[in-house]
């Protein structure tokens, strides 16, 4: 009996114990760094440089996987990890608040202002990266109050690519389609001789405004003035796609690569999307696909969004003078001068530096009608800095109560002046 | 954000009960703080450590979030404001909390019905056995062993206002075809979807709660005259109620919850969006807005949590209820 209670009282101090300790672990929260740990980090650092980019549909067998490890000088190994370009910006707060960031994270441009005002990011002159010598319209949203955070691994853009058998067939010279009035007079040929019209990416969120953007700059619309006439005219371009059954209703919901996906049953005429489909678009087999500018209003070629990735050196608070190496040696690596166009051509994407993409441009006839289209694009995040984050949701919003009004003018009128008085 | 709410329930039911157990004991002898009580208290020093790790922590933090008003960047620094309940005033006065309320009741109340209903009239229906009876039986359950990634597709799939083949289906009949995903129709089709994806649960509890229902109650009530619906109100009914009344808390709480589902197919846009999903975009920055709003989200949360709190509580009363 009296044993069995000693006995209990171990186990009862024993269980206290446990308790007590594991309490002491979690309420640590991990804001300041254990000295043990900091010991092994220093070492860390010098033998592994962590990457975390948003192409998780490359895996580690991939050559992209292959290009970024063998980045790596001598001695020192690269650890990749991929994940949603959505989540990558959360993961990448979270990581910067528990002092543990990768040393070079690869960002989704828009996010890049947001990241450095949310003080996420290091200074591209702390990390060492060189910035110089990327096309200014490309480099923009790098730059954030004037401090240069980052560089862009590589550059893509939207244009139209249409079925050329479809056109054919209907009579329409896709030379003739050079305003917003030739494309839907070619939309109505097409769809009277049996056809579907246009396939793009309404879906909410940033995917769907980068799609928009073309025709809402096209307009001359202003992404500070959500409610302008202009604006409203985008809008109604669209909305009015829906309306006549000129595009498809799951438009709305739809995402770059599943109104790709509706583009290759080949009963689409056109399609908006990206030049990162240029190359399996050369090599369709059941019909041809051919790029071409998207047109604005008016005439002339749209204003397109740049699209594509940043690399950047995510802020430290440990060792940050290692981790900052190890980030300039990858990136220089990655966009360095001799690389660019292995870099780019690795992702599909064109070189962010105009010689250099003069050099890929040539080397793939696919790539000529993008050529213009790149050096015309436009940053997001340009006129509005971090606080393209939220005009972007509004204009979200504008386009999903657009799309849903399918074609009645005041329904789109009134979803683009809430989304202005938002 | 919304999965913290079922165990807050198991955690609040359970405490519940416990207190009711100690006033009973504690009336009979006195109080006093004896090595067997440490020895109790080691006993119970894993269960605390574990709740209060896993339960009330991110209970904790979620309200102290509320409270705080974090951006990206208080996030990171750590240094958010103590603004009090000025984010729940703000929340309040947004002009989407309404009617996502609204929409969240429609979804909860429309889902459960349907989901109840048609669960019981299938458990009652495989109560006789019949051949084929078990295999049909286990069909029934597929909603449940899909993953929901799988079925969204495929409901969204089914549902494209262009081709899909419900559309195709109503077509047969003469009717329009219906834009099922829009903002105005959404509500309705994440419901039918997540009916569906629900009626597996209902069915499987209630048919083990008609297993206990002893044969010779039927038996008897048939010799006195009584018919199949007199049968179902007189037996089947009052002696499932308990399993009734647990069938439907958690299907309460599991569809208050909601986000896969819904988020896959709609991503919560027009009338589909509900406190769950809104909860989720914000804390996320998903959906339309990339905007991060930590405070927002976890006011909505916190919502949540007191909505399920409460059936909690009326649960517990109705178990006592029926107990007397």
């Amino acid at each position: 009996m009296r044993n069995s209670t000693t006995a209990r009282r171990c186990l009862a101090a024993t269980a206290a114990t446990i308790t007590i300790g594991a309490l002491a672990a979690c309420s640590g929260g991990g804001n300041e760094p254990a000295s043990t740990s900091a010991g092994t980090d220093t070492a860390a650092a010098l033998t592994t440089i962590t990457v975390w980019d948003p192409y998780p549909q490359y895996d580690d067998t991939s050559v992209w996987a292959g290009y970024v490890k063998a980045c790596a000088p001598s001695g020192i190994t690269v650890e990749r990890t991929s994940s949603a370009t959505s989540d990558l910006l959360n993961s990448l707060t979270t990581a910067v608040k528990e002092g543990n960031a990768p040393d070079v994270v690869i960002l989704d441009n828009p996010a890049v202002p947001e990241a450095a005002s949310s003080g996420l990011l290091a200074p591209a002159d702390e990390v060492g990266m060189d910035t110089t010598g990327f096309d200014a319209n490309l480099a923009g949203p790098g730059t954030v109050d004037g401090v240069s955070y980052g560089v862009p691994i590589g550059a893509n853009t939207l244009g139209l690519y249409y079925n050329k058998d479809i056109l054919d067939a209907a009579g329409v010279d896709p030379a003739s389609i050079t305003s917003w009035s030739t494309l839907n007079d070619a939309l109505a040929k097409v769809t009277a001789a049996g056809h579907s019209g246009i396939t793009f990416a309404g879906i909410s969120g940033e995917e769907g405004v980068f799609q928009f953007q073309p025709w809402f700059w096209g307009a001359k619309a202003d992404l500070s003035d959500l409610g302008s006439a202009n604006a409203i005219a985008a809008g109604q371009l669209v909305s009015d796609w829906i309306g006549k059954g000129y595009a498809p209703k799951s438009a709305l919901t739809d995402n770059q690569s599943a109104s790709w996906d509706l583009f290759l049953t080949g009963d689409y005429a056109f399609a908006e999307n990206g030049s990162w489909f240029a190359k399996a678009a050369s090599e369709l087999t059941d019909f041809t696909a051919v790029a071409m500018a998207l047109p604005g209003k008016d005439g002339g070629a749209a204003p397109v969004p740049t699209g594509g990735e940043f690399v950047l050196a995510p802020l430290q608070k440990n060792d940050a003078a290692a981790h900052y190496a190890n980030a300039a040696t990858l990136v220089n690596c990655l966009v360095g001068k001799d690389n660019q166009v292995k870099t780019a051509d690795a992702l599909g994407y064109f070189a962010a530096n105009a010689d250099q993409r003069a050099t890929q441009i040539a080397s793939d006839p696919i790539w000529k009608p993008w050529a213009s289209a790149i050096e015309a694009a436009r940053g997001r995040t340009t006129d509005l800095g971090a606080g393209y984050t939220a005009a972007s949701a509004a204009l979200s919003t504008a386009l999903q109560g657009a799309l849903n009004a399918a074609g009645d003018s005041a329904g789109v009128e009134s979803a683009f002046k809430a989304a202005a008085g938002s | 954000m919304g999965s913290v709410a079922p165990g807050a329930m198991a955690v609040s039911a359970g405490t519940g009960a416990r207190t009711r157990g100690d006033t009973a004991s504690g009336a009979r002898r006195p109080r006093r703080f004896g090595p067997s009580s440490w020895a109790a208290l080691g006993f119970l020093a894993p269960l605390l450590a574990y709740l209060l790790v896993l339960y009330v922590y991110p209970l904790v933090v979620n309200v102290s979030m509320s409270l705080h008003r974090f951006t990206r960047a208080t996030f990171v620094t750590g240094d958010a404001p103590f603004v009090g309940f000025d984010i729940y005033r703000e929340v309040f006065a947004m002009p989407q909390f309404w009617p996502t309320v609204r929409q969240t009741a429609v979804f909860v109340v429309v889902s459960l019905v349907f989901q109840y209903g048609i669960g019981l009239a299938l458990a009652v229906f495989f109560r006789r056995n019949f051949p084929l009876s078990g295999v049909l039986r286990g069909l029934f359950l597929v909603p449940w062993l899909l993953p929901i990634i799988v079925s969204a597709t495929t409901w969204q799939w089914m549902m494209d206002p262009d081709s899909g083949i419900l559309n195709r289906f109503l077509g047969l009949f003469g009717v329009d075809p219906v834009w099922w995903l829009n903002a105005h129709n959404s509500l309705m089709s994440v419901t039918i979807a997540n009916i569906w994806l629900g009626i597996p649960f209902n069915l499987v509890i209630l048919y083990s709660g008609l297993q206990n229902i002893p044969t010779d109650l039927y038996e008897a009530a048939s010799i006195d005259g009584a018919g199949p619906w007199r049968l179902f109100r007189s037996i089947t009914m009052p002696l499932l109620r308990p399993v009734s009344a647990i069938t439907l808390l958690l299907g309460f709480v599991y569809t208050l919850k909601v986000v896969d589902i819904i988020w896959i197919m709609t991503m919560g846009t027009g009338s589909s969006q509900t406190l769950a999903t809104w909860a989720y975009s914000m804390a996320f920055g998903k959906g339309a807005s990339a905007v991060i709003r930590y405070s927002e989200a976890s006011v909505v949360g916190t919502i949540l949590l007191v909505i399920a709190l409460v059936m909690g509580f009326v649960y517990i009363a109705v178990q006592r209820r029926q107990e007397r």
